[in-house]
């Protein structure tokens, strides 16, 4: 287990080398939908709106995806990032640069 | 007929929803990103799927049976069958969850 959510198992990581996974942020909330629904978005991990998990590409997340494809929006990515990383992404452009630092 | 004890729907039956029958414009733009959101997720699946070689048969089904936003007529993006209304139609809007479910087909003929 990675930082970010992240489940290889061993079959899928050894038959194929250029392992892709899928980046899944659920965009739309599970309140009132049926149990079995919010049970897959618990499964995935995805809690709160905006939560973003990655899973390797297997028919068994597919078939999770399609129980809550109205919800989540999802992308075949080469490799999972780190909350970290999302966290990075996220980060809007500060608006300048450094040319060079000054002393202190 | 004017003044504070004017006998208006309201008053004289306590509760009254008023909800339009028809979607606006807006309303009918967003339901069509929906429905297009859906596809999106469906065709990366299936793409996802298709490079490993693995059909799934969730997806499957989906495709076989499903029409796409393109494919479908306005009537049925945005009513929907019930056979309790005049005409057999009343606005997708008065299914529960209908921004979070997929309606998508209706019986032939109707």
């Amino acid at each position: 287990m990675l930082g970010s959510r992240v489940r290889a198992t061993k079959d899928s990581l050894t038959d194929n080398v250029t392992m892709s996974y899928f980046r899944i942020t659920l965009t739309r909330s599970g309140i009132g939908m049926p149990k079995r629904t919010q049970g897959v978005l618990k499964a995935l991990g995805l809690r709160h709106r905006m939560r973003t998990v990655f899973y390797p590409v297997t028919p068994e997340v597919a078939g999770q995806i399609m129980r809550v494809k109205e919800l989540v929006e999802v992308q075949e990515v080469d490799k999972p990032l780190t909350r970290a990383e999302l966290r990075e992404e996220r980060r809007p452009d500060p608006g300048f640069y450094l040319e060079k630092a000054a002393p202190r | 007929m004017f003044g504070a004890f004017r006998p208006t729907n309201s008053l004289s039956g306590g509760l009254l929803w008023k909800i339009p029958w028809r979607l606006s414009k807006f309303q009918k733009a967003r339901q069509r990103k929906r429905l297009r959101a859906v596809d999106t997720v469906v065709a990366t699946l299936d793409k996802a799927l298709a490079k490993k070689s693995i059909t799934t048969k969730a997806v499957e089904r989906w495709k076989e049976e499903m029409p796409i936003e393109q494919e479908m007529v306005p009537k049925d993006k945005y009513t929907i069958f019930d056979r309790k209304e005049k005409k057999y139609r009343k606005s997708i809007r008065k299914l529960p969850k209908w921004t979070r479910v997929s309606q998508r087909v209706n019986p032939p003929g109707y």
